[in-house]
C-alpha cells in the first residue's frame, strides 16, 4: 500500500519538435503539501504542470492523482485546480458566476451552488463582490477570485503556474502570505511554479529545482540553500562565490586543494569522490568568507586587496581580489566593514569551509 | 500603447479619404435627386420634381422584392455562421497543419477566381445534369433532377460559398482573440469540450459573431450577379430589380428610390450591429 500521494509522476518524457522539455522527472507530491517548482525560464515547469493537468500527453511515464492512473485522462476529469498567470477569469461572467462555473459543470444543485459560492468568497474575504464583473476588480481582487474558483471544487490538487508575476510587489508580498494562509487553513495539496526563489523559499514545505527538463534536487528550503545537490542548484539559490581549484591531497580526514598558489583543507567528507590532481569548483557563500586585518594568523584562505563595496542595507559586501586575479565576495553584516576595509587596502580572508561545497569541475 | 506623437505628415493622409468621401457623396447626392424626378416613359430624360415614385414603394411586387432579399440574405448570414464558425474555430485552434492548410485552400482561396467565374462554375455544379444531380442520379438517389437553379434555394447556396470567406476571416479574427487560458481554465473546472465550447467559446467569440453575421447579411442584400446568373430571372434581389428598373425600363427616378431605402436599410443594419458590439463592449468581450 504505502503513503497517498497526491499527485506522483513516474519517468515522464515530453519533448517539443524532438528537444525534450521535461526529462524523465519523477515526483511525489504529498497531501497537504505546498510543492514549488523552482528554476529558470525555459526549464520546463510549465510544461510538468500542464502534464499533470492533462493539457499535454507525456511520450514516457505515468502520472497518478492520488493513486489513479491519469496519464491519460482528459482534464475535465482529473479533478485539478488550476490558478493561471493571468487569472483567466471568464469576462463574460461575474465573479459569483465565474466561481460557480465548476460547480455547474459537476451539476451541483442551484442551492448548494450558491452556499459554497458564498463560502469561496467570505475565504478569499471579498464576500460582497459577487455581482461584479472580473473587469471591475484590481489585479489583487482577481487574483482571489481565480483561487476561490479553483479551490471552491475541492481539486485534489491546485496547480498555479506564477500566479504572481503580473502583480506589483508590494502587492505580492501582501498576496504570498495570503495564498499561503488560505493553503495552510484549506489543507490542499498545492504545486506551485515561479522562477523567484524568494517566492519559492518564503511559501514551500519542499522545492524542486529544474534545469533543462530535470528536477535537479527535491528537498526542504534550507536544505537547498545548506545542502545543495549539484554545482547549479548550488548557484541557483542564493549568491555565491564560485572558486576554480585543484586537489593536491585527499587522506580519510581530509583534503587539501590548491588555488592560485594558496592551499587551504576541508573535511575529507566535503571531497568524497575526488582524487589528488583533479580539478574542481569550490562554491562558497559571501557570508561564510571573513575578512580579518593583513597578517592575521586567522586566515585560512590567503590574503587579497580590497576592490571594493557594495552596500546592502543590512549588509556589505566586499568584493576582494587575489594576486592572481580572481575576486570574491565577503559579506559582513552591518556598514563596518566600509571603513575597517578601505579599498586598495590588504585584508587576509578566512572561509568556514565547513559551510562550502565541491563539485568537479565540468 | 498607441504612441501619443504622430508624425506631422500623417494629416496629409487624410486626403484620399477626402477624396473619396467626396466623391462617393457626389454620386449619392444626384441618385437622392433623381429620385425625387418624373420619369418619362421611353425616354432617359427626367421631368420634373415629384414625390410619385415614393408611393410606388408600397406596391406589393416591389415590397415582395425587399423582403425576398432580406429572407434570402438572412438564411445566407445564418448559413454562413453554422458552416464558417467550425471552419474558423479549426483553422485557429487546430494542430494539424494539414487541417489548416487544407481549410484555408477550400474556403478563402475561391474568393480570389472573381465573381462571374465562381457563379458560372454554381451554373454547372446546380443545373438539371449538373454536378449534384448527376451525382445523386447516377448512385440512383433520385430519378427526377432537383430543381436547384433557379431556386431561391441554389441561390442562397451560391451566396453562402461566395461570402463564406469573408464569414471565415472575421469568425477566425476573433476566435484567435480569445486567450486558450479561458479555455483551459474551463477544462481545469470540469467542462467537457463541448461545454468549454457553448458556456466560453462561443459567447466569448460574440463581437465576430455578430460583425460576421450583419456583415455577410448587409453585404448579400446588395448581391447582383449571383441572384441574376443563378436565379436567372426567377429569383431577384434588390439589386437586380434595380438594374432591370434602370437598364430595360430606364426608369431611372424609381431605380434611385429602391436603391436609397436598400442603402438606408444597410444603414439601419449596421447601426443595429454598433449598438450590439456596444452592448458586448460594456460586459467585457470585445
Ligand atoms: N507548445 C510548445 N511547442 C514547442 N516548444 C515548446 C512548447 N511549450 C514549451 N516549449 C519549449 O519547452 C521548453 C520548456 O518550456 P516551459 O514553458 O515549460 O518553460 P518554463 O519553465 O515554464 O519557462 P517560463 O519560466 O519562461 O515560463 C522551452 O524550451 C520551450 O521553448
Ligand atoms: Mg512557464
Amino acid at each position: 500500500m504505502g503513503e497517498t500521494f497526491s499527485v506522483s509522476v513516474e519517468g515522464v518524457l515530453k519533448s517539443f519538435d524532438g528537444t525534450p522539455a521535461v526529462n524523465d522527472v519523477s515526483l511525489k507530491v504529498r497531501k497537504g503539501e505546498f510543492l514549488t517548482l523552482l528554476g529558470p525560464s525555459g526549464c520546463g515547469k510549465t510544461t510538468l504542470l500542464n502534464l499533470i493537468a492533462g493539457f499535454l500527453q507525456p511520450e514516457r511515464g505515468e502520472i497518478f492523482i492520488e493513486n489513479e492512473l491519469v496519464t491519460h485522462t482528459p482534464p475535465y476529469l482529473r479533478s485539478i485546480g488550476m490558478v493561471f498567470q493571468n487569472y483567466a477569469l471568464f469576462p463574460h461572467m461575474t465573479v459569483a458566476q465565474n466561481v460557480a462555473f465548476g460547480l455547474k459543470m459537476r451539476k451541483v444543485p442551484a442551492p448548494k451552488i450558491a452556499k459554497r459560492v458564498a463560502d469561496a468568497l467570505e475565504m478569499v474575504r471579498l464576500p460582497h463582490l459577487g455581482a461584479r464583473t472580473p473587469r471591475q476588480l484590481s489585479g489583487g481582487q482577481q487574483q482571489r477570485v481565480a483561487l476561490a474558483r479553483a479551490l471552491v471544487i475541492n481539486p485534489k490538487v491546485v496547480l498555479l503556474d506564477e500566479p504572481f508575476s503580473a502583480i506589483d510587489k508590494n502587492l505580492r508580498a501582501e498576496m504570498q502570505v495570503e495564498l499561503k494562509q488560505i493553503q495552510k487553513r484549506v489543507g490542499i495539496t498545492t504545486l506551485f511554479v515561479t522562477h523567484d526563489q524568494s517566492e519559492a523559499l518564503s511559501l514551500s514545505d519542499r522545492i524542486a529545482v529544474m534545469s533543462h527538463g530535470r528536477i535537479e534536487q527535491l528537498s526542504e528550503p534550507a536544505q537547498l540553500y545548506r545542502n545543495p545537490a549539484t554545482s547549479f542548484v548550488a548557484s541557483f539559490i542564493g549568491d555565491i562565490n564560485k572558486l576554480p581549484c585543484r586537489l593536491v591531497s585527499v587522506s580519510d580526514a581530509e583534503a587539501a586543494f590548491e588555488f592560485g598558489g594558496i592551499q587551504a583543507r576541508l573535511a575529507a567528507s566535503h571531497a568524497e569522490g575526488f582524487s589528488p590532481g583533479s580539478e574542481a569548483v569550490l562554491y562558497v557563500r559571501p557570508e561564510e568568507l571573513t575578512l580579518l586585518d593583513a597578517g592575521d594568523p586567522a586566515a585560512n584562505f590567503g590574503a587579497a586587496t580590497v576592490d571594493t563595496h557594495v552596500y546592502q542595507g543590512t549588509h556589505v559586501d566586499v568584493y576582494v581580489r587575489y594576486d592572481d586575479g580572481r575576486v570574491l565576495r565577503a559579506r559582513h553584516p552591518g556598514f563596518e566593514a566600509i571603513e575597517r576595509f578601505p579599498a586598495g587596502g590588504r585584508v587576509g580572508v578566512s572561509a568556514n569551509l565547513e559551510r562550502a561545497f565541491l563539485f568537479p569541475a565540468s | 500603447m498607441t504612441p501619443d506623437r504622430r508624425p506631422a505628415y500623417f494629416a496629409w493622409f487624410i486626403l484620399p479619404a477626402l477624396f473619396l468621401a467626396v466623391a462617393l457623396v457626389a454620386s449619392l447626392a444626384s441618385l437622392l435627386q433623381f429620385g425625387f424626378r418624373e420619369h418619362i416613359p421611353g425616354s432617359l430624360k427626367v421631368g420634373g420634381f415629384t414625390l410619385e415614385n415614393f408611393g410606388r414603394m408600397s406596391d406589393w411586387v416591389y415590397l415582395r422584392v425587399f423582403i425576398d432579399s432580406l429572407l434570402l440574405s438572412g438564411c445566407t448570414a445564418i448559413a454562413n455562421l453554422l458552416l464558417g464558425y467550425p471552419l474558423a474555430y479549426a483553422l485557429v485552434r487546430s494542430r494539424s497543419s494539414l487541417l489548416k492548410s487544407t481549410i484555408l485552400i477550400t474556403t478563402i482561396v475561391p474568393m480570389f477566381t472573381g465573381d462571374i467565374v465562381r457563379t458560372y462554375s454554381w451554373l454547372v455544379v446546380l443545373g438539371k445534369n449538373g454536378f449534384i444531380n448527376g451525382g445523386l442520379k447516377s448512385i440512383g438517389a433520385i430519378d427526377t433532377p432537383f430543381e436547384l437553379l433557379y431556386t431561391p434555394l441554389g441561390v442562397t447556396i451560391a451566396l453562402v460559398q461566395y461570402s463564406l470567406p469573408i464569414m471565415v476571416i472575421i469568425l477566425a479574427a476573433a476566435i484567435s482573440h480569445i486567450d486558450v487560458a479561458f479555455e483551459k481554465a474551463a477544462a481545469s473546472l470540469g467542462a467537457s469540450p463541448l461545454e468549454v465550447l457553448w458556456n466560453v467559446t462561443l459567447p466569448l467569440s460574440m463581437p465576430g459573431i455578430l460583425s460576421g453575421t450583419v456583415t455577410i447579411f448587409a453585404w448579400t442584400l446588395s448581391a447582383f450577379a449571383t441572384p441574376q446568373l443563378v436565379g436567372g430571372g426567377k429569383v431577384n434581389m434588390i439589386s437586380n430589380m434595380v438594374y432591370q428598373l434602370g437598364f430595360s425600363n430606364f426608369d431611372f427616378p424609381f431605380a434611385a428610390v429602391l436603391s436609397m431605402v436598400a442603402l438606408a436599410l444597410v444603414f439601419l443594419v449596421l447601426y443595429f450591429m454598433g449598438l450590439g458590439l456596444r452592448r458586448l463592449e460594456r460586459v467585457g468581450l470585445h
